[in-house]
């Protein structure tokens, strides 16, 4: 497979032209993944880059994002469970050491005087309100922690600038992370952008309706109102929409689905009390990403956030997320936050493979490349994506685990059993956080067996052996669309030994420590 | 009624027969019987509807995966209709 570098003779004079007609890269998405791609490449100066997006950037989940620049406080007991799941998790510590040089590139571009770096620690809380799930995901904070030598302490929560829950919802232990913040996402986008600007990349407030070429070669793209640009290589950094984008040339049924994971959260300005200074989290919960408050500047909350997967790609908030937000912020994090203001409501959709990791690569039409997948860290996997891509881009060698590439079959790191395991432990969490309630001589157990079967039978109407994460599995249970998509993915591989593999399975390289 | 080839019906209601354990039962099934009434579970929902995809090597457009289409052998065999012209 050949595709196309960038070199220097293809230069096209785009600077000042409003609507080119060539480029020599075009990036479609102007999200964190394709913002931080076209800064690179102005970085390296080499060539000219054309980045199309609406400058709303509406159910795009990088607008949405509370950019905890997290990879131990979203450590949960997969995480390096297995070789493949290791290999993710060190995308997000290689990422991490990315951050002080992109934030010093962006700071003198920054929108006001707020510091685009918010804070640079945070505290992870263990309450009882999250069950079991919890507890095992707190340990295995600090167990990766101890494993990479990292920096942390147990603190007495009462410690926690800000932190003032509800008492039946205080946190028993907490612990420190001094190495880990969070960023303004909304003030990181606004910088790349006047940095871009300045840096002569072309930013269109547009959106792409088709990739133009066969399924042999991508020669460029298609705007909504029919304009055409011609480019050396087209990147799709669209998000949830990549999926759709790439398949008005590529429609083949063994192309790894993304699922949106339609995700809320909302910004408030403190009315009274201590501020929190620093990101103060739960450890990942039932099909999501915990609770958390990240302070925002200018005496800005960010709470967050909730995730489901849905069929159609929107920008709407369930009025179910909104009490679940607000009420269990103001039980378990502070409850003068029933006071504040909500000065911005974020939603978003979250860019969800069905294997749970991202898809970065080539693609088998020359001339188009892929960056999308990264669920729930991808702000934070940004710049070293953009790295990674730049260098690819150019011909040079990647910096990232081959194991991302797009045209996969689905990575396996888990049984069948230990996905039902899986589903039952996320969905009593789920149970319990949500304080759904049950008659007093339901017992725990008896849940137990009631989503076991449900997970079950899933996957025996399912036909797939396939073992699916907790949050693939709840979807494709609860709707005939999502089941249809999965169902048709996986069987395209049924009985192909590389797919199902036993726990432990050892695709990828993560590192041996 | 909406006009159908007899074949497909009987395809469905085999499928449906097995789908929700009807073994035994399959000749009391009227077509319009509804299904949802007669035990189908939103689970075993999602397997009949993989079944008469496969089964008939059709793919039902997105509007038709909902509740109403698998209501009955006859919602169905209509949907199988429309989607194989
Ligand atoms: C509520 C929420 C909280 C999150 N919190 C965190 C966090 O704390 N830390 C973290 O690292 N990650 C977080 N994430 C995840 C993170 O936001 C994503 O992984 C990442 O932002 C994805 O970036 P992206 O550029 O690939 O996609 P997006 O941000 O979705 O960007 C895609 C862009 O493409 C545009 N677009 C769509 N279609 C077209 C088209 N046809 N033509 C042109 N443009 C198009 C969209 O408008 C959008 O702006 C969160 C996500 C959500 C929803």
């Amino acid at each position: 497979m050949s595709n196309p570098t960038m070199r220097s003779s293809d230069l096209v004079s785009a600077a000042g032209a409003k609507r080119p007609t060539k480029a020599d890269v075009v990036i479609i998405g102007n999200g964190a993944l394709g913002m931080f791609l076209a800064d690179e490449l102005i970085e390296r100066q080499v060539g000219s880059v054309v980045v199309v997006g609406p400058s709303n950037r509406d159910t795009g989940a990088s607008q949405a994002a509370g950019a905890m620049l997290g990879c131990f406080g979203e450590t949960t007991t997969e995480s390096l469970r297995t070789d493949a799941a290791r290999t993710r998790f060190e995308l997000g510590i290689s990422a991490h050491d990315k951050w002080p040089e992109a934030l010093r590139r962006l700071d003198e571009f920054k929108p006001s005087d707020r510091p685009l770096q918010t804070t640079t620690e945070s505290h992870i809380i263990l309450n009882s309100v999250g069950a079991e799930l919890d507890t095992v995901n707190f340990a295995a904070i600090i167990d990766a922690l101890d494993q990479y030598d990292k920096p942390w302490k147990e603190v007495d929560p009462t410690d926690i600038p800000g932190y003032n829950p509800r008492t039946e919802s205080r946190a028993l232990r907490a612990i420190h992370l001094p190495t880990e913040g969070a960023v303004d996402a909304r003030g990181v986008l606004a910088s790349l952008e006047r940095r871009l600007r300045h840096g002569g990349a072309i930013l269109l407030d547009q959106t792409v309706r088709r990739l133009v070429g066969s399924d042999e070669a991508v020669t460029g793209v298609e705007l909504d109102d029919g304009h055409l640009i011609e480019a050396g290589a087209v990147v799709v950094a669209a998000g949830i929409h990549s999926e759709s984008l790439v398949r008005t040339v590529f429609d083949v049924p063994d192309l790894m689905p993304t699922f949106p994971g339609l995700g809320f959260a909302m910004i408030a300005k403190r009315t009274g009390g201590e501020p929190f200074t620093s990101v103060v989290r739960t450890p990942n919960r039932g099909f999501a990403c915990g609770l958390h408050v990240v302070p925002q500047g200018g005496g800005l909350e960010y709470y967050g956030a909730t995730n489901r997967l849905v069929n159609t790609i929107s920008s709407v908030t369930w009025m179910a997320d909104v009490r679940f937000l607000a009420q269990y912020s103001m039980q378990q994090l502070d409850e003068r936050a029933a006071i504040h203001e909500v000065t911005k409501w974020c939603s978003g959709n979250r860019p969800v493979t069905l294997d749970g990791f991202p898809l970065v690569g080539w693609m088998p039409p020359s001339g188009l490349y892929l960056m999308t997948g990264t669920y729930r860290d991808g702000f934070h996997c940004a710049p070293l994506l953009a790295e990674h891509v730049a260098n690819e881009l150019q011909g040079k060698s990647g910096i990232i685990d081959s194991i991302f590439q797009p045209m996969r079959k689905p990575v396996a790191t888990r049984t069948m059993e230990w996905s039902i395991d899986e589903y039952v432990t996320h969905s009593l969490a789920a149970w319990f956080e949500t304080g759904a309630q049950a008659a007093p001589q339901m017992t725990t157990s008896q849940l137990t067996d009631y989503y076991r079967n449900m997970a079950v039978q899933t996957y025996e109407q399912l036909g797939v052996d396939y073992g699916l994460g907790p949050d693939i599995l709840w979807y494709a249970q609860g709707n005939l669309h999502g089941a249809r998509r999965v169902a048709r993915f996986l069987r395209t591989f049924k009985g192909d030994g590389d797919v199902a593999q036993p726990a432990g399975a050892t695709t990828g390289t993560g590192g041996t420590r | 009624m909406p006009a159908y080839q007899p074949s497909v019906a009987d395809t469905v209601r085999s499928l449906v027969t097995k789908q929700l354990n009807l073994n035994g039962y399959s000749q009391d099934l009227r077509p319009d019987d509804n299904l949802w009434s007669l035990g189908m579970t939103s689970l075993t929902c999602l397997g009949l509807m993989l079944s008469i995809e496969d089964t008939f090597e059709i793919e039902l457009p997105e509007e038709a995966l909902k509740e109403a289409t698998f209501r009955s052998i006859n919602t169905i065999s209509a949907a199988v209709e429309s989607s194989r012209k």
